[in-house]
């Protein structure tokens, strides 16, 4: 019997104000806002290959193996939290040079396509907060219930 | 196409975005709706066309008159498709990019 387990994908883009090695190095420095290290209660952080992270935010664990390390182009880590359900998933983080700026993707792959996974009430917090503030409250009132 | 997929069509061009808020705000007649727009008014109908396909938005006749509204509820499907994941990683991209941002700002005021 098969148990093919269906994932997915997130992929998110931005461009950086900044030299790839620079946006490379900040990613990976838990001093500089943005970068997930940077709000760990508890870090163990050796970003090299085959080096591990500890990482401790809001009571949860997650750990992970760096298997890519390219500075300044390319870094990619294996990711395992309770929201993967233990299981690998996979970040890939690219850093594209774009005139003075850097194009950075990142890729979360191999993401349980669970419930538990899904944003639900944060997702839809997260989403309401792209629309106007009228429909945010026209909406909360819908929501109640839930 | 199965719901969702034609409500983040919907949502995938800004147009359309700005015509869900500017009808987020309130009803408003077809007119009024094209009016923002340096856009044909053939181009608005088909905008609207695929709001309504979505669900995103319904006409309703008041007297001699069709008045556009908004509907939200559609939106709560894709508000249950954004993955947690999905949330944390633009959150933290958007600080790391505004960190760029501010520190570049300094540089050119020093």
């Amino acid at each position: 019997m098969t148990n093919a387990k269906k994932t997915i994908e997130v992929k998110v883009e931005r461009t950086i104000p900044a030299a790839p090695a620079e946006v490379f190095d900040g990613w990976l420095d838990p001093k500089i806002p943005g970068n997930p290290w940077n709000m760990a209660e508890k870090l163990l952080l050796n970003p090299e290959v085959d080096g591990f992270f500890y990482w401790l935010v809001r009571g949860n664990s997650h750990y992970g193996r760096f298997t890519e390390m390219e500075r300044p182009s390319r870094m990619q880590h294996t990711w395992v939290s309770p929201n993967t359900l233990g299981e690998e998933s996979t970040v890939t983080v690219t850093f594209e040079k774009q005139g003075e700026d850097t194009r950075m993707t990142l890729v979360h792959s191999g993401l349980p396509d669970t419930d538990g996974g899904r944003g639900h009430e944060k997702g839809w917090n997260y989403f309401l907060n792209i629309f106007p503030e009228q429909f945010i409250n026209v909406s909360r009132g819908s929501q109640e219930g839930r | 196409m199965d719901q969702l997929t034609d409500v983040l069509t919907a949502i995938s061009h800004p147009t359309r975005r700005a015509i869900l808020g500017q009808l987020a705000r309130g009803p408003a007649r077809f007119l009024d709706v094209a009016k923002p727009y340096d856009t044909a008014l053939n181009a608005v109908t088909k905008h609207l066309k695929m709001l309504e396909r979505a669900g995103l938005i319904e006409r309703q006749k008041q007297g001699r008159e069709v008045l556009i509204s908004f509907r939200g509820e559609p939106l709560r499907q894709v508000a249950g498709w954004v993955h947690e994941y999905e949330r944390f990683w633009t959150e933290r991209l958007d600080q790391f990019e505004q960190h760029f941002k501010d520190k570049k700002t300094k540089e050119k005021k020093a």
